[in-house]
């Protein structure tokens, strides 16, 4: 069991079967599977029969069956001069928590982050929260900063805060998002403010139907999906490639599903 | 950034009045609307003044001597204004509310500061500025852009925003250290000036220049040697861009502002010039002295009854020979 405080807070059957109430996040954080570049992590299958309240509901109890893994994110190699301007090696970065399940007929990813500051507004000299997940659309060769050109292109699920939804993007390279005609993702999110208790933290959850059409949106159905992972911080005045990202792929195994 | 052709424009400083005909012509065409309202693409300042969006000279951007970006800052709401409206339905038409006033307590905005000026009485001073984007050569809002999203028209130098490619990323915002790049809220995405470009390509100057009732606006192409912009500019180099040292090397000139002598204590005219050259200096470079002394001597020319083909062209006798837009 894992972010224990979280799920005192808002799910009473789990707390009955919550072990001692942990004191540190760190602590915590040490229980959950640290996934770096190039390690593969199984999907864990939500069994037939078994469905979330809503599509995407992040606050599911089913979530917290499911092993759970964390990435880090630190700030994103700078590939133009105005990132250059700004960005900040010295950041520490932090971890995304990560879910990886699907169903017979959905692919989900599940995160979860600390911040501080839930940023849902995208105004003059205000930035939202963002997060977002790539699928390489080759193997783990394309660089892991949005591909490699046009002829190894990348998927990209990008949320962002102030709008709620899920866009479906593709790039082959940086500077070269763009947003693609089909949109099958879907997702929902929650901002829990622990009040002081805890961090307070994001979640988000996207899914998509295993099989889809449309051209750059990334296929799963095949054994290996390499997955990288984003995060952009509102509060930080983070947008673009001023991010904290996961340093490589991580593969994600769908066989087992 | 090599281009074919570039437009450019000039603004004769000693010829404007003030009068925002200006500015209006551009919001009405452009800025009343679709989250637009706050954002004046041209507009008239008061100098010395803080400028719009407020001190905005002071919110860096452009290129260092070396020609790499410097970081700017983006501009706050309260720095632009936010603008208000007023309940005229209810105050005029129904009478439901006894008071004519705005939906928000107006606090500052574009030309607040009209008219203060710098100095004491009878040594006090000010002037107009009129300012739209100067569709740079080497525009710092193109060199910012991550995504590409800024380019510049071959055929006219017109610097333009991909509203498909625009992702509201801003760094065009700040890195413009003329403030003239905007975020419009309501898309997301980064607007500015387009020089009236549907306009232009029917024959027809910006709508900002048409309505000028001062007649302060030349527009034409830099290459055109018998134009207005070729002999302002290059010929007498009596037009200077604004803040050269900002690096971006503007397409949009001012022919700086003449001024009346200081007064000293006695009621005297000094030698000094009411108008410090070290502020005009401090905006348009270091070519002002030579311009104003060339401003002076054709003037004299042409009151002693001589001929000044400057300053028959500054005098623009007819309105429709200042565009030259072929």
């Amino acid at each position: 069991m894992r972010h224990l405080s979280r799920l005192v807070a808002v799910t009473a059957v789990l707390s009955l079967t919550a072990p001692a109430f942990a004191e540190g996040l760190e602590i915590v954080d040490a229980n959950v599977k640290l996934l770096e570049a190039g390690d593969t992590v199984a999907v864990s299958k939500i069994p037939d029969g078994i469905y979330l309240r809503s599509t995407n509901d992040p606050d599911d109890v089913i979530w917290e069956r499911l092993p759970e893994y964390r990435v880090h994110v630190g700030p994103a190699p700078a590939v133009h001069e105005s990132v250059d301007l700004r960005v900040d090696y010295d950041d520490e970065g932090q971890y995304v928590f990560l879910t990886f399940a699907r169903t017979a007929e959905r692919f989900y990813v599940r995160m979860r982050w600390r911040d501080e500051t839930a940023d849902t507004v995208t105004r003059s000299n205000r930035f939202r929260d963002a997060v977002a997940v790539q699928f390489s659309l080759g193997d783990d060769e394309t660089s892991y900063v949005m591909g490699d050109g046009p002829d190894a292109p990348v998927n990209i699920w990008y949320w962002r805060s102030d709008k709620g939804d899920i866009q479906s993007l593709a790039a082959g390279g940086p500077g070269s998002t763009t947003t693609l005609d089909d949109q099958p993702v879907s997702g929902d999110a929650m901002y829990l403010d622990k009040r002081g208790n805890d961090a307070n933290e994001w979640t988000v959850v996207m899914s998509r139907e295993i099989s889809t059409e449309g051209d750059y949106q990334v296929s799963f159905e095949q054994d290996i999906v390499p997955m990288a992972f984003a995060l952009w911080q509102g509060a930080n005045d983070e947008r673009d490639g001023l991010k904290r990202v996961s340093d490589g792929w991580i593969l994600v195994d769908l066989s087992g599903g | 950034m090599a281009v074919k052709r570039q437009l450019s424009m000039v603004m004769d400083l000693n010829k404007c009045i003030g009068c925002h005909t200006c500015t209006s012509a551009c919001k009405l065409q452009w800025t009343n609307r679709n989250g637009r309202e706050y954002m004046y693409w041209n507009n008239v300042e008061t100098m010395p003044g803080t400028g719009y969006p407020k001190n905005y000279a002071d919110m860096g951007g452009g290129f260092d001597g070396d020609g790499a970006l410097r970081l700017g800052t983006e501009p706050a709401p309260e720095d632009y204004g936010v603008p208000w409206e007023y309940n005229y339905e209810e105050a005029l038409m129904t009478g439901t509310d006894p008071w004519l006033r705005p939906n928000v307590k107006p606090t500052w905005g574009a030309n607040w500061d009209e008219d203060e000026g710098e100095g004491d009485y009878p040594n006090s001073y000010y002037f107009y500025l009129p300012r739209l984007c100067n569709h740079c050569e080497n525009p710092a809002c193109l060199a910012a852009c991550s995504r590409n999203a800024i380019y510049k028209r071959q055929e006219d130098g017109i610097v333009l925003i991909d509203q498909e490619r625009c992702r509201g990323y801003r760094y065009c915002v700040s890195a413009c250290p003329y403030k003239k790049v905007y975020f419009n809220e309501e898309i997301s995405k980064s607007e500015k000036c387009i020089f009236c470009y549907p306009r232009i390509e029917k024959g027809l100057p910006t709508a900002c220049a048409k309505q000028c009732v001062g007649r302060i606006r030349w527009i034409g192409y830099r290459d055109d040697e018998a134009g207005p912009i070729h002999q302002l500019v290059e010929k007498y180099k009596v037009a200077l861009p604004l803040h050269p040292e900002w690096g971006t090397k503007p397409n949009v000139f001012y022919v700086p502002p003449m001024s009346p002598p200081k007064i000293d204590g006695s009621g005297g005219a000094t030698a000094e010039s009411r108008v410090p050259m070290e502020y005009l200096e401090s905006l348009f470079g270091n070519g002002v002295k030579a311009a104003l002394d060339t401003l002076a001597a054709e003037r004299v020319k042409k009151a002693g009854g001589g001929d000044s083909e400057l300053m028959d062209t500054l005098i623009g006798y007819r309105h429709a020979e200042m565009f030259k837009l072929s």
